[in-house]
């Protein structure tokens, strides 16, 4: 018995050298890591949902030549007013305000002081000037605005990509 | 008399209750403790002072009791409750005013889970001043961590379940905060929210999570909680 043991002893202890203990002892271990690892993958992989049924962020707004300049067009679903100037040039905002969220409306009479039209949010009174910066709090900042190309004569918005005061205007 | 001594006697009782009656020793009194899995918890002795009001506050067993009133009022809130869109918030809505008695009970599992986030922050006031955080209780201090980011992961995954205006905007917010995160924010907000935005997905996911998943992972560590007290040598 106790030989048996100092043989098997023997048999372990060969240092470095492969025997098949060791090897039978690597290859099962290997396989339950692989095994682990990809199980991991594969529930991450669950975790993600594959549809969604969600708005596109990118999204073909009009055609240019039907949308005329000098006026604005509200897309409820998006949550985003788009404008034209009277040079031509496109605008998006994003029509959630910066305070707690509201819609806000666009009020093309204006208020005194801003006769070109004001946007307005009717929960908590914000205003807006046209290009989306705040006359009258309580909202803390400007509205979103949304960087916009110009593709096949197509106007489209990318709404994850929010830019500053001069990149937002589309010139065409 | 006589008859509570039968009852205590028989074969029926014996095998449910192994301590015997009456209790006259010491050792009696001592399995009374050992033998019961709810009381075994608890040591067999205790120091006077250990149990006086102003060493603890019992802080820690008013946040266990808190804990215990919400599984309570949250297992049966659920029979009233649908995780999907618009049911989630119109099931609040039944839950205050047509359930009998739902108002009380939706109060009190909120009112329990802000307590409990105060017991929670006291427990760990009352810990951190009296240093029992000290050797050899480091590691319960960092199991005691990982209960108030639970306690307070639990609140914010409740906080979205009756899908109103304050619920939608507080879990915006808080997925936005996530989106920070170096490198893996925005997929982890991702499969938080199960899309880009707050929906059906986001609820099941939070009520999953409320539910199932945050509980499970709060009884075991209070479990865990409890038996290190012991095994750091109790309180003294």
């Amino acid at each position: 018995m106790e030989k048996d043991k100092k043989k098997v002893q023997q048999k372990d202890s060969g240092k470095g050298s492969l025997n098949r203990r060791k090897f039978v002892l690597a290859a099962g271990n290997g396989a339950i890591a692989i095994a682990a690892l990809g199980s991991i993958g594969v529930t991450l992989d669950f975790l993600a949902p594959k549809v969604l049924l969600e708005l596109p962020k990118r999204f073909v707004i009009g055609m240019l030549a039907t949308m005329q300049p000098n006026s604005v067009t509200f897309d409820a679903e998006h949550r985003l007013i788009v404008f034209r100037d009277k040079q031509g040039y496109f605008y998006a905002l994003s029509a959630v305000c910066t305070h707690l969220g509201c819609i806000v409306e666009w009020k093309e009479t204006g208020i005194p002081g801003h006769p070109e039209g004001v946007i307005a949010c009717p929960c908590h009174g914000s205003i807006f000037n046209k290009t989306g910066d705040v006359i009258r709090g309580p909202a803390p900042r400007s509205l979103d605005r949304f960087k916009l190309y110009l593709e096949d004569n197509k106007v489209i918005v990318d709404m994850e990509e929010t830019v500053g005061e001069e990149e937002m205007f589309l010139k065409v | 008399m006589k008859l509570f001594t039968n009852i205590m006697d028989s074969q029926f009782w014996r095998s449910i209750f192994r301590t015997r009656l009456p209790i006259k020793t010491n050792l009696d009194r001592s399995l009374i403790i050992f033998n019961s899995l709810a009381l075994h918890i608890h040591p067999v002795k205790v120091r006077e002072r250990a149990i006086r009001f102003s060493y603890t506050f019992y802080l820690g067993m008013i946040t266990f009791s808190l804990f215990v009133v919400l599984v309570i009022t949250g297992v049966l809130l659920m029979l009233y409750y649908q995780p999907a869109v618009p049911n989630a918030y119109y099931n609040m809505k039944d839950l205050q005013y047509v359930v009998s008695n739902g108002m009380f009970l939706r109060n009190m599992h909120r009112w329990a889970a802000h307590l409990m986030v105060i017991t929670v922050f006291l427990h760990m006031l009352r810990v951190f001043y009296k240093g029992a955080y000290q050797r050899p209780r480091e590691f319960n201090w960092v199991i005691g961590v990982f209960l108030f980011l639970l306690t307070l992961l639990l609140s914010y995954t409740g906080y979205l379940l009756p899908y109103d205006q304050l619920s939608y905007w507080a879990v915006t917010v808080g997925a936005n905060i996530v989106k920070y995160v170096p490198v893996v924010g925005k997929k982890v907000r991702f499969l938080l929210l199960g899309g880009n935005d707050i929906g059906e997905y986001t609820l099941v996911r939070f009520y999953v999570l409320h539910c199932v998943i945050l509980p499970l992972v709060m009884t075991s560590l209070i479990g865990l909680h409890f038996w290190r007290i012991r095994k750091d040598g109790g309180l003294y």
